[in-house]
């Protein structure tokens, strides 16, 4: 574990913060909600009494997108947020520090090799609620998801935006907040990645979002934009 | 009367067009019967309380009630009972009434609290999830068994092979056999340079050999006893070692995917004992299952059935270990030690084992640590052979001291 020389808010986003090193250098992180564990091989640092987890830019794409300034992070504490493509939990378990022991993060993932990486990030995180589940089908988790603040989407599929909408209508209240992340090369490779983004944020509009703000991720993630909406029933 | 129904975590719930309960059936409080429902909902059957919930609506409210589901399953089920039933999802009245869930979970009893609420929550998805994983991990014990059984015959076969290939090979270059040990690299000579009056620095040095070994080589092959092979003898003798390696890249490619695979089906086990030694004991056992039901005692010997059997007739010395002597921690230790540390060993494997197969909990960090500090303490403790006539030494002493 790493000293801190210093550490402030990240503004204007709440509860991620800046932490300064020794050598001058600094990392974004959050305040890890459990304390001497990590989840991927990230740093951890001491800070007074706080511990605070570095969050990668390069290995979660809404960090790079909170570095590349990305309008607003309406994650706040004591949300309940839906994550579809969890993965083993990397951005997930970052949330999950963000939203804090008032919030939930219900992750879905359906991949089962990931999902045994995830649920033991989940094991140790009583806010992150694992379902082994194909997003497509939002009703089969609709028994145990409440209605949520927002939707955290990243399952590097084509039809990304057909299948938030369908999640928002059985989950998402009226207001709430959508961040998608595009993953363009792999919806379609022939087509420049700017006519994605538009094609999906067409079928974003239609379903009821309003776009608020898209951020190209590179350097730190170079095939990738990030979509900021709200919805409205 | 139009009604919205649904099915949720805590029970089968009746909401009227203004959002109020009207009826709810709520379910017992017990883990397993919760995942039962879970699953059960998940696969668009009604559950018990929502079929109980649909009968007490028709007694109170009669036949020409109308409903609202949110899938086809259960739609299908109220039409059969022949209810006016609509198809609709994501409606304001579910919406709002899934917003209150933890708060309806406190209101029908449910639980106590609604920061129980958030306990119950993770663990009734922990439960699912892991119950979910284990059946698709069902048969995958079966594809690893394979994969090992698959490996165990390579390396039988390449054994066989090699000893073909020195044999077969020494008519031309006998003293090759002494200066190579390693079956794969004096398959590679063979293979790549053939006639040991090909072989030069260069193309050894190219396969991986040191400058000294290299020497080593040349040096005795140009002063080698053996046969003068023409290239028309050598060919057959090429060939056999080309098989040898591509038995080794299966072998390799074979491992990689084994030890993936190991990792899902039984992720405490591997984290123990590796996968290979892990598949090992799977397939001794025949499955998982069998393997999670075995007792540490029958672990401990699992690959020794010809020794026990024979100490059974002979009432000779039971064996201490079968094939989880390959661990390395008890083939690298003194023999007197052996016994202790595969007992601890086959003790965690047999935890390990039914965790790997009921609950999917990982727990193996745990029990790593157990083991490592058990093994130090028979390190400690045993350190010394135990001597031959320990006990009637032992007496004198005591007889002196009185
Ligand atoms: C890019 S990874 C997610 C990485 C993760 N969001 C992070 O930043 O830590 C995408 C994940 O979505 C999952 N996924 C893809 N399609 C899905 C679907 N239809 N339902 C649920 N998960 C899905 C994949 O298995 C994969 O683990």
């Amino acid at each position: 574990m790493a000293e801190a020389v210093r550490v402030y808010e990240y503004s204007p986003y709440k509860d991620v913060y800046v932490v300064e090193l020794d050598d001058g250098s600094t990392r974004l992180a959050t305040k890890n909600l459990v304390p001497g564990r990590r989840v991927y091989d990230e740093w951890l640092f001491k800070f007074g009494d706080v511990e605070y987890r570095e969050w990668n830019t390069y290995r979660s794409k809404l960090a790079a997108a909170l570095l590349k300034g990305i309008k607003e992070l309406s994650i706040c504490r004591g949300d309940k947020v839906l994550y579809l493509g969890a993965g083993s939990g990397t951005t997930a378990s970052h949330v999950s520090d963000i939203v804090g022991l008032e919030g939930r993060v219900y992750a879905v993932e359906f991949a089962p090799r990931v999902m045994r990486e995830l649920i033991t990030v989940a094991e140790e995180r009583i806010n992150l609620i694992p379902i082994l589940a194909d997003a497509r089908f939002p009703h089969r988790y609709r028994y145990l998801v409440e209605t949520v603040d927002g939707i955290y989407c990243d399952v590097a599929q084509p039809e990304q935006a057909s299948l938030v909408i369908l999640n928002a209508k059985y989950f998402l209240k009226s207001g709430g907040y959508l961040y998608l992340a595009i993953k363009a090369r792999s919806i379609d490779v022939t087509k420049e990645p700017d006519e994605i983004y538009r094609r999906e944020i067409e079928t974003l509009k239609r379903g009821g979002f309003e776009v608020i703000d898209v951020i190209h991720l590179d350097p730190f993630d170079k095939d990738h934009a990030m979509v900021y909406a709200k919805y409205v029933r | 009367m139009r009604l919205f129904l649904t099915d949720t975590a805590i029970g089968a719930f009746a909401v009227d067009e203004n959002g109020n309960v009207v009826l709810k059936v709520v379910a017992p409080n017990d883990i397993n019967k919760l995942v039962e429902r879970s699953l059960s909902i998940e696969n668009d059957v009604p559950t018990e309380e929502f079929k109980k919930l649909v009968n007490d609506l028709i007694t109170t409210y009669g036949k020409d009630l109308e409903v609202v589901v949110e899938t086809e399953g259960y739609a299908k089920y109220l039409n059969e009972l022949g209810l006016k039933t609509t198809l609709q999802f994501g409606n304001d009245v579910i919406l709002r009434f899934r917003s209150e869930l933890p708060k309806y979970a406190v209101e029908s009893g449910f639980i106590s609290s609604s920061e129980e609420y958030k306990n119950f929550v993770h663990m009734l998805a922990l439960a699912v999830t892991r119950s979910k994983l284990r059946v698709v991990a069902q048969k995958r014990d079966l594809l690893a068994i394979q994969a090992i059984r698959a490996i165990d015959d390579i390396d039988k076969v390449f054994n066989l092979f090699a000893s073909r290939l020195r044999e077969w090979y020494s008519i031309h270059f006998p003293e090759l056999d002494d200066l190579v040990k390693e079956h794969v690299d004096y398959a590679r000579i063979v293979s790549e340079i053939g006639s040991r009056e090909d072989i030069n620095e260069k193309n050894l040095r190219k396969l991986g050999f040191s400058e000294g070994r290299a020497k080593r080589i040349i040096s005795a092959a140009e002063r080698s006893l053996g046969a003068e092979l023409s290239e028309y003898d050598i060919e057959p003798i090429q060939t056999l070692a080309n098989i040898m390696l591509e038995l080794n890249n299966l072998r390799d490619g074979l491992t990689q995917y084994l030890s993936s695979l190991m990792k899902e089906v039984a992720p405490n086990i591997t984290e123990l004992v590796g996968p290979l030694l892990g598949a090992r004991l799977l397939s001794l056992a025949g499955s998982l299952e069998t393997l999670a039901k075995l007792p540490a005692s029958t672990i401990q010997v699992l690959g020794a059935e010809k020794a026990l059997f024979r100490a059974l007739r002979t009432g000779g010395k039971p064996p201490k270990h079968g094939v989880i002597f390959q661990y390395p921690e008890i083939h690298k230790a003194p023999r007197w030690q052996r016994g202790k540390i595969a007992r601890s060993l086959a003790t965690k494997l047999a935890i390990a084992a039914k965790a790997d197969y009921f609950t999917g909990r990982f727990i193996a960090d745990k029990l790593k640590k157990a083991l490592e500090e058990r093994i130090n303490e028979i390190k400690t403790l045993y350190a010394k052979p135990p001597p031959k006539t320990a006990k009637p030494e032992r007496r004198r002493t005591q007889k002196t001291r009185k």
